[in-house]
C-alpha cells in the first residue's frame, strides 16, 4: 500500500518534470522514455522534494530526458501499447520493486475493474469501480482517455495472452513427447473453443462491447488484436507457410472466429452447445474447400498432360512431327 | 529439412567461422516451436521497432529471391533446351538455395511474407521468358540487370545494420554477405555470356532495374 502510495507521488512528481507532448496512447518509441521515467522516478524518491499533489493531468505525455543515457538494459521492456501487463525489469537495481510504471497501474486497475462488469457493463463506472478497489480515487478514470475502449481491449489482450501461454504450454508438451499432436482442424476447434470460453462470464454484456471495439478509433487496436490472436493459433496449430497461403489460411480462420463469436453471444443453449456445433461445421467447411481446391488443381494437371499427350499423339499421326 | 545450406560456403568465409551453438533457444518471449538447428540468424528482441525492421528486411529478401527464382525459371522455360540451359540451371538451383533459406527463416520468425508474392511470381515468371525470347543474349542481360539491383539492395541493408551494431547483427550481416556475394557472381556470368550485346541493352537494363526498385519499394511496405 506504502508502496503503491509512492509509486503515484513519484509519477505525480514526474509530470511537472515532463514537456508538453500530447498523445493519444503510447508510441513504441517510448521505450527510452521509460527509462528515463525510472531514473528520473528513482533520482526523486531518493531527494524526497516535494511532490505536485494536483490530480495528474489526464492524457500521456512523452518525457524528453535529456543527458539520459541509454544503454544496457534495452531490452527491459517490452512495450505493446498501454494495455498489457508488462513485467517490471529492474534497470538500475536499487527501488525496482516499489516502483510500477502508470502502464502497470493501469492494468492493474483494468483487471480489477473486469470483475464490476457484470454490474455495470462496459462503462467508465466499471473502471472507477475498479479503482476503488485498489484504494484508489474514482477519478483515476482520467488516467484512461479511451474510457470503456481500453477496458475492453485490455480484456481482449488479456485473454489472448492467456490462450497463447497455454497454447504453448500445450506445444511444449507435444515437444517433450507427453501429449499427442492434434489434427489441424481438431486443434483450431480446440483453440477458438477455448478463446471464446473466455467470453463466458461476459457474455451477457459482450454485444456492448462488441459495438465499442467498432467505434473507429478503436478499429485499429481491435484488429491487430484480432490478428495477433490468428497468427498465435495458427502458428501453433503448425503452420509454417510463407505463400499466399499464410493470407487465405489466416482470413479464413479470422472469419470463423468472428462469424462464431457472433452466433456465440445470442445463443442460449446449455452451455452453449450450439455454438460449438457451428464452429465445428464451419471448420469442416474451411478443411473441404481447401481439400476440394487441391482436388481441382490435380484435376487440372491431369487434364493439361492428357492435352499434351493428345496434341502429340496428333501431331505424330499428322507427321509434323518428323524432320525431313 | 533444416540442414545447413552449401557447407563448402563455410571455407569461403574463413575470416568469420560460422557459430554453432548448440540448443540455443530463440528468446522472442515465446518458446521455440521447432528448432532444430542450433543456428539463429534474427538477433532476438523485444524492441518492437527493431523488430519491425528486421522483419521489413527479411519480407523483402524473401520477396527477392522469390522473384528471381521466378526469373530463372521462365528463362529455363524458354531456353531449357539451349546450350545455354546448363548455366542458367546452376544460376537457377543457387537461388532456390537463397529462397529456401528465407523460407526458414521466415518461418522461425514468424515473419509475415509479402501480400504481392502472386505477383512476383507471375511478374518474374514473364519477365524470364520475356527476356529469354530475346536469345541468350537477352537473358543474360536480363540477369546482370536483376542481379546487380538485389546486389545493391544488399549492400544497402548491410550499411543499414552496420550503422546500428555490428556485433549483435553478426551472423545476419554474413548471411546477407553471402547472398550478395553469389548474386555478384550471377552478374559478372552475365556479362562473361555477351549481355552487353543485345540491342538495347541500355535501355533494357534501365527498365528492368527502374522495375526491380519499385518492386523493393512496395514489397517493404506491404
Amino acid at each position: 500500500m506504502a508502496a503503491l502510495i509512492r509509486g503515484l507521488k513519484a509519477g505525480r512528481a514526474l509530470r511537472g518534470l515532463r514537456s508538453v507532448a500530447v498523445q493519444g496512447t503510447l508510441s513504441p518509441q517510448c521505450n527510452n522514455v521509460r527509462r528515463g521515467f525510472h531514473r528520473a522516478a528513482l533520482l526523486r524518491l531518493a531527494s524526497d522534494s516535494k511532490s505536485d499533489t494536483s490530480v495528474p493531468p489526464p492524457s500521456y505525455h512523452e518525457v524528453h530526458t535529456a543527458g539520459e543515457s541509454s544503454s544496457s538494459s534495452a531490452q527491459g521492456e517490452s512495450s505493446e501499447g498501454a494495455q498489457s501487463n508488462t513485467s517490471f525489469q529492474d534497470q538500475s537495481g536499487e527501488h525496482g520493486e516499489d516502483y510500477e510504471t502508470e502502464e502497470q497501474l493501469q492494468a492493474r486497475i483494468l483487471t480489477a475493474a473486469l470483475e464490476f462488469v457484470p454490474q455495470y457493463g462496459w462503462t467508465v463506472e466499471t473502471i472507477a469501480a475498479g479503482a476503488e478497489t485498489l484504494g484508489l480515487s474514482s477519478a483515476s478514470t482520467g488516467m484512461f482517455n479511451n474510457g470503456a475502449g481500453d477496458l475492453v481491449l485490455h480484456f481482449i489482450a488479456q485473454c489472448n495472452a492467456q490462450l497463447a501461454e497455454t497454447l504453448a504450454e500445450q506445444n511444449n508438451l507435444v515437444q517433450l513427447g507427453q501429449a499427442e499432436s492434434k489434427k489441424t482442424a481438431e486443434f483450431l476447434k480446440d483453440a477458438v473453443e477455448m478463446r471464446l470460453r473466455m467470453l463466458i462470464p461476459y457474455i451477457d454484456s459482450w454485444p456492448q462491447a462488441m459495438s465499442i471495439l467498432l467505434l473507429p478509433h478503436n478499429i485499429p487496436d481491435s484488429l491487430k488484436h484480432l490478428s495477433t490472436l490468428v497468427d498465435d493459433i495458427w502458428y501453433y496449430a503448425g503452420d509454417r507457410s510463407t505463400d499466399v497461403n499464410w493470407y487465405t489460411r489466416r482470413a479464413a480462420l479470422t472469419g470463423i472466429y468472428n462469424t462464431t463469436e457472433l452466433v456465440m453471444v445470442q445463443d442460449s443453449s446449455p452451455d452453449f452447445e450450439e455454438t460449438w456445433a457451428f464452429l465445428d461445421n464451419r471448420i469442416k467447411d474451411v478443411v473441404n474447400m481447401a481439400n476440394t481446391a487441391k482436388q481441382v488443381q490435380a484435376t487440372g494437371e491431369a487434364v493439361v498432360q492428357g492435352l499434351m499427350g493428345a496434341a502429340i499423339t496428333l501431331k505424330n499421326l499428322t507427321g509434323m512431327n518428323q524432320r525431313r | 529439412m533444416h540442414r545447413f545450406f552449401r557447407p563448402r560456403r563455410m571455407l569461403r568465409d574463413a575470416k568469420q567461422p560460422l557459430l554453432w551453438t548448440a540448443g540455443q533457444l530463440c528468446s522472442n518471449h515465446k518458446p521455440v516451436v521447432t528448432c532444430v538447428r542450433g543456428y539463429i540468424v534474427l538477433p532476438p528482441t523485444n524492441d518492437e521497432e527493431e523488430k519491425a525492421m528486421l522483419h521489413r528486411m527479411m519480407r523483402v529478401d524473401h520477396a527477392g529471391e522469390y522473384g528471381a527464382n521466378q526469373i530463372y525459371a521462365g528463362q529455363m522455360a524458354v531456353l531449357g533446351q539451349t546450350q545455354i540451359s546448363p548455366l542458367i540451371q546452376e544460376m537457377w538451383d543457387q537461388e532456390k538455395q537463397h529462397l529456401s533459406k528465407f523460407n526458414e527463416i521466415l518461418a522461425e520468425n514468424r515473419v509475415r511474407p509479402t501480400l504481392l508474392l502472386p505477383l512476383w511470381n507471375i511478374a518474374g515468371f514473364a519477365l524470364g521468358a520475356g527476356s529469354a525470347l530475346l536469345g541468350k543474349e537477352g537473358a543474360m542481360a536480363c540477369t546482370v540487370a536483376v542481379e546487380e539491383s538485389i546486389s545493391e539492395h544488399y549492400n544497402s541493408q548491410i550499411r543499414t545494420l552496420m550503422e546500428k551494431d555490428p556485433e549483435k547483427y553478426t551472423k545476419l550481416l554474413q548471411l546477407i554477405k553471402e547472398f550478395r556475394d553469389d548474386e555478384m557472381e550471377h552478374h559478372d556470368t552475365g556479362l562473361e555470356h555477351d549481355a552487353e550485346s543485345v540491342p538495347g541493352y541500355q535501355l533494357m537494363k534501365a527498365i528492368i532495374q527502374a522495375g526491380c526498385k519499385a518492386a523493393i519499394y512496395v514489397s517493404e511496405r506491404l
